[in-house]
């Protein structure tokens, strides 16, 4: 997910990864890759059936705390940012495997402060 | 005189070979001696294997149903996607990376590679390779190394041909429970209901207890470590997921019911590459608030971002 300020600038970025971890010949802390060396599972957050999970975050806009006429004041740059969350559901757990990812989801919404 | 108690001697000796070579050997079970391997007896070659469990004669009056199985990717169950053939690239990951690497494995190269070397993978991939012989194994571990290595396309169709057919769901992995309901017969294809079935080499229509059921799939779609081999794999997990996820949570529906019927797609049994699947997956909503939050006298203006997934399969999502 990430949260785009209307001049285009970045200002969050996060990824998650939902997916079993298959441990490496059924022993140890290390992750298997190939199915000849995976056995046990030394950690999971795939989405699990019939239940919820729930992401959160918050997102401050960019501010910037000035000095006026001796006081401290909260100048807020910008009331308006995008965000925007997709999911993507990759086979081979390779970010850089365009022939095989596949966008699941996607949401965009402009999001506006006061 | 003599010349004949040899010639005697020898054409027994022979009778003896070919009665041993013929005689596949059996388990305990009532009717094993029925199935279509106890009757064809091991095949020697890919070939024979490919003729053991050959279905191609089905589509002659199931056209529908086999153009839709051929699309799935039971259809090539040891390539792979079409297009990358990642199945059998793995194949031969396991090779390099495993068998040739394990010091006790007793493999330095495809040529000694045996059935039940190959059965780390065939449990589930190819489960009729345990009705052929060690040369079977080996002949396919040169194909796959050939296609890899050499782009042979002549290869590339043989390796496709070893798949996860009508026989293999409709006759010889049709049953679990071969005690209780007994072994599956040859000349009989394994369905939904009793009576004749109008083809020659299959005269007869059965009901398989288990057609409609998960455990069919179950078979193959792993629960975690195979535990039985000598050295124990881990590649599909799934059922185990439905299993001890979906039912215990509640969840009621077959793998049938959501992969065949309600996706429409009846043989073409699919996951993610469908859009069907893909829409069935989950219910995604995201919900967005801004807001400025007072942190004694100073203002935090802030986005939250509240995302919710729900997984709607049978199984946690992606499978490992
Ligand atoms: C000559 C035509 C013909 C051929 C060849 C044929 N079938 Fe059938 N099959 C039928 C017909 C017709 C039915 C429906 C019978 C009925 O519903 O009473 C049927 C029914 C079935 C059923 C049972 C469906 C149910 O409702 O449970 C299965 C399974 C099946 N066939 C599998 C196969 C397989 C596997 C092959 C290839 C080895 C094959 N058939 C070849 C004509 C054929
Ligand atoms: C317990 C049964 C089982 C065993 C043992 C098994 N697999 Fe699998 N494998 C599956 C199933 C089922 C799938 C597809 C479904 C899934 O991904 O959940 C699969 C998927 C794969 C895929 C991904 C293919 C694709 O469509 O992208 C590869 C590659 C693979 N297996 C290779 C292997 C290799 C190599 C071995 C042996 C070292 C092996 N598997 C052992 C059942 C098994
Ligand atoms: C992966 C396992 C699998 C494979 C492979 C498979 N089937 Fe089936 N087939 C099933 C199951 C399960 C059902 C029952 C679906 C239900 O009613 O819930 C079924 C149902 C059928 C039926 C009766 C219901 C219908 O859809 O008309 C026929 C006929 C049939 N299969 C023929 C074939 C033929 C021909 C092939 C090969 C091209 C084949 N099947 C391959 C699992 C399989
Ligand atoms: C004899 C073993 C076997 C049986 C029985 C079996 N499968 Fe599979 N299935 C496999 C294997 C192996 C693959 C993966 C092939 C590959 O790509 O390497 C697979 C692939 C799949 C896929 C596609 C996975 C993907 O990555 O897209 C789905 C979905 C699936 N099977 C569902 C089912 C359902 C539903 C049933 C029961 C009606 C079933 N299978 C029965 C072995 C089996
Ligand atoms: C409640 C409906 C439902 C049930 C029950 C269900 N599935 Fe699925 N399955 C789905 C959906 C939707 C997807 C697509 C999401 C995905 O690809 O992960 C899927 C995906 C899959 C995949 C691909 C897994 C992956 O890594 O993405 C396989 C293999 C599979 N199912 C096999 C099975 C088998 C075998 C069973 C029974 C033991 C079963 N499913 C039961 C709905 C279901």
């Amino acid at each position: 997910m990430t949260a785009t300020l209307d001049n285009g600038k970045k200002i969050f970025k996060d990824s998650k990864v939902f997916m079993p971890v298959p441990g490496r010949m059924g022993r140890g802390d290390k992750m298997g890759r190939g199915p000849y060396e995976k056995s046990g599972i030394i950690r999971d957050s795939a989405l699990p059936p019939m239940r919820t999970i729930t992401e959160k975050y918050d997102i401050p806009f960019p501010f910037e705390d000035v000095k006026e006429r001796g006081k401290r004041v909260r100048k807020i740059l910008a009331r308006e940012m995008t965000i925007n969350v997709e999911l993507w559901y990759m086979p081979y757990g390779s970010r850089n495997d365009d022939d095989n990812n596949t966008l699941f989801r996607k949401f965009t919404k402009k999001v506006t402060i006061e | 005189m003599r010349g004949f108690t040899t010639m005697f001697f020898s054409l027994l000796l022979v009778g003896i070979l070919t009665l041993a070579f013929f005689t596949p050997v059996l388990n305990a079970g009532i009717g094993e001696s029925g199935t279509i391997a106890a009757d064809a007896g091991k095949a020697k070659t890919v070939k024979e294997l490919i003729e053991m469990y050959d279905s191609d004669s089905c589509a002659e009056c199931h056209k529908e149903i086999y153009d839709q199985w051929k699309k799935s990717l039971h259809a090539r169950s040891i390539f792979g996607p079409e297009e990358s053939g990642r199945t059998a690239a793995t194949f031969r990951t396991t090779l390099l990376n495993g068998l040739k690497k394990w010091k006790f494995s007793g493999v330095a190269g495809p040529e000694d590679v045996k059935v039940e070397h190959l059965r780390i993978c065939t449990k589930c991939h190819l489960p009729q390779l345990e009705d052929a012989t060690d040369e079977v194994a080996s002949e396919i571990m040169n194909m796959i190394v050939n296609w890899a290595e050499e782009g042979d396309e002549k290869a590339e169709e043989t390796i496709q041909a070893l798949n996860i057919n009508c026989l293999i769901c409709h006759n010889r992995n049709a049953i679990t429970h071969k005690w209780t309901d007994g072994y599956p017969q040859k000349g009989v294809v394994y369905g939904t209901k009793d009576g004749d079935h109008f083809s020659e080499s299959m005269p007869e229509m059965r009901r398989s207890p288990i057609m409609q059921e998960s455990i069919l799939c179950g078979q193959c779609h792993g629960l975690g470590p195979n535990l039985e081999l000598d050295n124990p794999t881990q590649c599909a997990t799934l059922y185990g997921y439905y299993l001890w996820s979906y039912q215990a949570e509640g969840g009621r529906e077959t793998c049938q019911e959501c992969h065949m019927k309600k996706s429409k797609l009846g043989h073409n049994i699919q996951s993610y590459r469908s859009s069907a699947m893909r829409e069935a997956a989950l219910d995604f909503k995201v919900e967005v608030t801004g807001f400025q939050w007072r942190d004694g006298s100073k203002m935090v203006p802030l986005t939250e971002v509240v995302v919710e997934m729900t997984n709607k399969a049978g199984h946690a999502i992606p499978d490992g």
